[in-house]
């Protein structure tokens, strides 16, 4: 199931991106965007069949970008506004994925966003390896997603 | 018919998004209205005239399901026109929602689909032709 979780977020994050983002993430990731640093981290936690928690970091630059385009502009908006843009994407990714994870008849419930500047590691209680991860090329860094999954999934 | 639109999302830029996208939209537009929660929202409906609500599912103190259900309480706005725009996608949600009469646009939306679906609730047509809106927004989703 890991591996078929791993497809179905990696196709999520990728239509996620590109329709509200409008950014072209890559599946590969070069050596300058492998050693990026830090932007921002944010955190959706979810209940349903199973509960978890999906974790979307940000390395390099990608964030203002990201943000302009999201809401049209030809110039990044302020520091918060980036950050609400990036909740709001790591929401519409969180709930896109589950339902293609679990099936169209399973409610889930969201909770809002938690997002962070430069916050890594530290900010996520999650023990262990993600259930599912993936990486994606952003033009400015890249962006890593790690959904972790408590309880049975349904196949 | 200008349409008064309540815009109800905790994300700020999610509610610009769908400011925008009105704007793109072609149809006739009166006053757009937001609120970040639906307490908010319900401040809102007593104090104006709203047409129209465009609510999210998923937000702080009280959700879109319960913003909804305090609206058909509410003798004064029980007929209110709802449509929720959410990243809910669950078809047991999505038909509960349709039950209540209430229209669903599912995030990420484009301007077609919103504009579309706010036709079908209204009943208002476009003022500006589909040309010019498909010129300005053919790589538009949001």
């Amino acid at each position: 199931m890991s591996n078929q979780m791993k497809t179905l977020l990696l196709k999520t994050a990728v239509r996620t991106f590109e329709d509200l983002g409008f950014l072209l993430p890559t599946e590969e990731v070069d050596d300058e965007q492998a050693e990026a640093t830090i932007q921002a981290s944010a955190i959706v936690k979810f209940r349903g069949p199973f509960e978890g928690v999906l974790v979307i970091r940000l390395f390099g630059d990608p964030l203002p970008e990201l943000a302009a385009n999201m809401l049209g502009e030809e110039t990044p908006p302020d520091r918060q506004q980036q950050l609400d843009a990036f909740g709001e994407l790591a929401n519409v990714t969180c709930g896109n994925v589950l339902p293609a994870i679990a099936g169209y008849d399973e409610v889930f419930d969201l909770d809002e966003p938690i997002v962070d500047w430069e916050s890594g590691e530290d900010s996520i209680n999650e023990p262990g390896e993600a259930t599912a991860d993936v990486q994606l090329g952003l033009d400015e860094g890249r962006a890593d997603l790690l959904l972790y999954v408590h309880g049975n999934v349904p196949v | 018919m200008a349409l008064n639109i309540l815009v109800v999302d905790d994300s700020a830029v999610m509610r610009a998004m769908i400011k925008k996208t009105l704007t793109l939209c072609g149809l006739p537009l009166g006053e757009i209205s937001e609120a970040s929660n639906g307490c908010g929202a319900l401040e809102v409906l007593q104090n104006s005239w709203v047409d129209l609500a465009l609510i999210d599912i998923n937000m702080p103190e009280m959700n879109g399901i319960e913003l909804i259900d305090e609206i058909r309480k509410r003798p004064d706005i029980a007929d209110l026109l709802l449509i929720v725009i959410s990243t809910e996608s669950s078809q047991t949600r999505i038909d509960f929602l349709n039950d209540m009469g209430v229209g669903f646009v599912h995030k990420p939306f484009t301007p077609e689909s919103v504009k579309a679906k706010i036709m079908e609730i209204t009943g208002v047509q476009n003022v500006e032709s589909d040309e010019n809106l498909v010129a300005q927004d053919s790589s538009s989703d949001f």
